[in-house]
């Protein structure tokens, strides 16, 4: 028996193209399907779910605006699926979406979490309100990256399939916030679980040119509102344990907390976005009188007179994360200043720990394991912290720059730096080198046959194009493929690639429009 | 940070290009009535570019249809007046009129905007030759082939203005630059004897003088 798929459709004063959103759910190739519409507090759409008449459809019609997260979990209280899945009212599934997400997620039991790519579509809205697709194009198509997941997130929603009991362990969606709550989620499936990318287009996302009407997007343009919202996300934990991610406590080193120590606990909130939580020694009744609203601040209540490292073994023992980070006061806090650290940890072979950047004698910063910490200093109570770890035979190692989680997003930006200063060919070596890692195979591919043709190497750039178009055309290869055809004057090729971007463009395949 | 959240393509232009492309290649290989039908979709798509009416001007020039041809070209021209192929288009139906002194009016206008046009290049070279004056292009054909230096045919072209100019000398080296590309070149060989022919009677009769 095929596991039942629940479907969930929010809307909010779209009744133009709910029907075409809710058509192409209801057409779906995969039949075991349950879909919530849960209209928002917006104009009256029960003549739009009631003319599909589906007995899979359930409405949900509520006459309060009490915004995305609110109606989510509103049909997850009554969704029974296995696995669920989203879709906004203003964009669609193709008719393969939940079959091709199901497969995978059925035959890799250990992720439970799928994405697929989708096609943003930019496009004019008519005097009608209908919209006309002006380009298609991939704008995010990742492999799954969990520090990546915990910076940002390219998973999109729409594309999005998971278990439904993940939320036991993550929880449901969060209400308090008033955008961003689709990553929100993702950050937290990506403790517990990997994502399975699908590189098959399975549905369309749609913006239009003069401006986007999506929540969404209106949210993002309030900064202030917009960096709330990031801020809380990052300083979401759920509950442990945490199967996918290691817990990260950092412990405050410092004489005394005055205004500068403030700046610098400041910036750690700003910067940080590895999971983490801050552990703060000093006397109980001085943790008082500091104002914080930072839920994964811990204080350590220490002795009037400890001493530092008295302060620091005391924070350790109380501390919970498997890896424990020094931070001597005023420390030089910059984006990535632990997680390069926390990522060396991670692919380390053992007993070995991480300076930071610019952790100096004087200034010791490390990211170390937390038993290796304990074993040090259980070892060697008098030491000094870095005499301890050296001591207890840990190898403190320095932070490799190519090694940095985001070490493949710093290529393609070299590489597009090349590829603007029309240096084709180091571009292209720099996309060559990165198609030898595992990631990203496909994005990585389509650049080398872009800069291929940029570079005048027509026959490199026609194999490559072929292969891409063999694996996963869009409008882009098929068109970039068309133009060197054209080059070498191969016309009825390159016109019957046309061809199939126009199909696309003109959406023939989605025949319930 | 340097991280790539999309790949960042804020294309709104790509059903323009794809039917812009289905147009010239239709254009190309002589279906021109389809080519016609995606330039007309294109110029739907994008309703203030002049590339899908200098297309239709160019498949109505080739059609012979002078006056159809010079209203798109005239319309390309009207959406972006510095549209180079606008004027070499308006260009060419004047000198299919046989107007030729607008023609090569047009023409000069096309190559201050696009020196690399190559149709409005030869498009000046035959109207002049029409006209019988060949200062402007001269200059205009020097700095096209100052960009494309190895240009044979406009190389061979400024050889025979050079020689109906009188300078035997330039057209013997630019000749001998052509035969030294391209040996199989026979109108090449052919105006270079007839320039060693000519010098060698000038300096004839400077002996005798």
């Amino acid at each position: 028996m095929d596991p039942i798929v629940s479907i969930i459709i929010p809307t909010f004063n779209r009744r133009l193209y709910l029907p075409c959103a809710l058509g192409s759910a209801v057409k779906q190739d995969y039949k075991n399907i349950e879909i919530f519409v849960v209209n928002d507090g917006g104009e009256d759409v029960s003549d739009i779910v009631s003319s599909f008449d589906d007995p899979r459809v359930t409405f949900i019609n509520r006459g309060e605006n009490r915004g995305k997260a609110y109606s989510l979990n509103q049909a997850l209280e009554k969704a029974t699926g296995k696995y669920v899945c989203y879709l906004d009212d203003d964009d669609i599934y193709y008719s393969n979406h939940v079959s091709t997400l199901v497969k995978v997620l059925e035959s890799n039991p250990d992720y439970h979490v799928a994405y697929s790519d989708l096609y943003k579509v930019y496009c004019n809205v008519l005097p009608d309100g209908s919209r006309q697709a002006l380009s298609k194009v991939v704008e995010v198509s990742r492999d799954f990256d969990r520090y990546f997941m915990f910076y940002f997130n390219h998973c999109l929603h729409v594309s999005l399939m998971h278990r439904r009991d993940l939320f036991e362990k993550t929880g449901l969606y969060n209400e308090n916030l008033n955008i961003l709550v689709d990553w929100d989620i993702a950050r937290r499936f990506a403790f517990f679980t990997d994502f399975y990318h699908v590189e098959d287009i399975t549905a369309e996302y749609y913006t239009p040119v003069e401006g986007s009407d999506r929540i969404s997007v209106k949210g993002r343009k309030d900064l202030d509102k917009y960096k709330k919202n990031v801020l809380a996300i990052r300083k979401t934990r759920p509950p442990k344990p945490w199967y996918k991610t290691k817990d990260l406590s950092i412990i405050f080193d410092a004489d005394e907390i005055n205004e500068g120590s403030t700046r610098t606990i400041g910036q750690v909130v700003g910067h940080t976005f590895h999971p983490y939580k801050f552990y703060i020694p000093m006397p109980a009744y001085d943790w008082a009188r500091i104002n914080s609203d930072l839920s994964n601040m811990v204080n350590v209540d220490v002795a009037p007179n400890a001493s530092r490292l008295e302060k620091f073994d005391k924070a350790l023992n109380e501390c919970e994360g498997e890896y424990v980070v020094i931070l001597p006061d005023r420390f030089n806090i910059t984006d990535l200043w632990v997680e390069k650290a926390a990522y060396a940890l991670d692919h380390s072979c053992g007993n070995e720990c991480f300076e930071l950047e610019d952790s100096s004698e004087c200034c010791f910063a490390v990211v170390a394991s937390r038993e290796d910490f304990i074993k040090a200093r259980n070892q060697f109570p008098k030491y000094l912290l870095r005499d301890s770890l050296v001591a207890a035979g840990l190898v403190i190692k320095k932070v490799d720059e190519l090694s940095s989680p985001f070490e493949f997003d710093s290529y393609i930006h070299l590489a597009i730096q090349k590829e603007e200063d029309g240096d084709w060919k180091r571009a292209i070596e720099i996309y060559e080198y990165l198609a030898k890692s595992s990631q990203n195979k496909l994005w990585v591919k389509t650049c080398i046959a872009k800069a291929c043709f940029e570079a005048g190497y027509y026959t490199a750039a026609v194999k490559l194009s072929e292969e891409l178009n063999n694996t996963r055309p869009t409008v882009n290869t098929l068109l970039q493929h068309a133009k060197i055809c054209r080059k070498m004057n191969d016309y009825t090729d390159a016109i019957e690639l046309l061809k199939k971007a126009e199909e696309i463009l003109e959406g023939k395949e989605l025949v319930w429009m | 940070m340097d991280v790539v959240k999309g790949e960042e393509i804020n294309d709104s232009t790509q059903h323009y290009e794809v039917l812009m492309q289905l147009g010239d290649c239709h254009a190309t290989v002589g279906y021109y009535e389809l080519a016609r039908q995606y330039y007309n979709k294109a110029a739907a798509i994008g309703p203030d570019e002049a590339g899908p009416y200098v297309g239709l001007g160019v498949i109505s020039l080739h059609e012979n249809h002078l006056e159809d041809a010079d209203i798109a070209f005239r319309v390309a021209y009207r959406l972006n007046n510095s549209c180079s192929k606008a004027f070499a288009g308006m260009a060419m139906v004047h000198q299919q009129r046989g107007d030729y002194r607008t023609a090569f009016d047009l023409y000069l206008k096309c190559m201050e905007l696009d020196p690399n046009n190559l149709t409005a290049l030869l498009g000046l070279f035959q109207s002049s030759c029409q006209m019988g004056t060949f200062a402007k292009v001269i200059h205009y054909l020097e700095l096209y082939l100052g960009m494309h230096p190895a240009d044979v045919s406009v190389m061979f072209s400024l050889s025979a203005l050079y020689m109906k100019e009188g300078r035997l000398d330039d057209s013997k080296k630019l000749l001998l630059d052509v035969i030294a590309l391209d040996s199989s070149n026979h109108d090449a060989v052919n105006l270079l004897e007839e320039i060693e022919h000519k010098i060698a009677h000038d300096m004839q009769v400077g002996v005798n003088v």
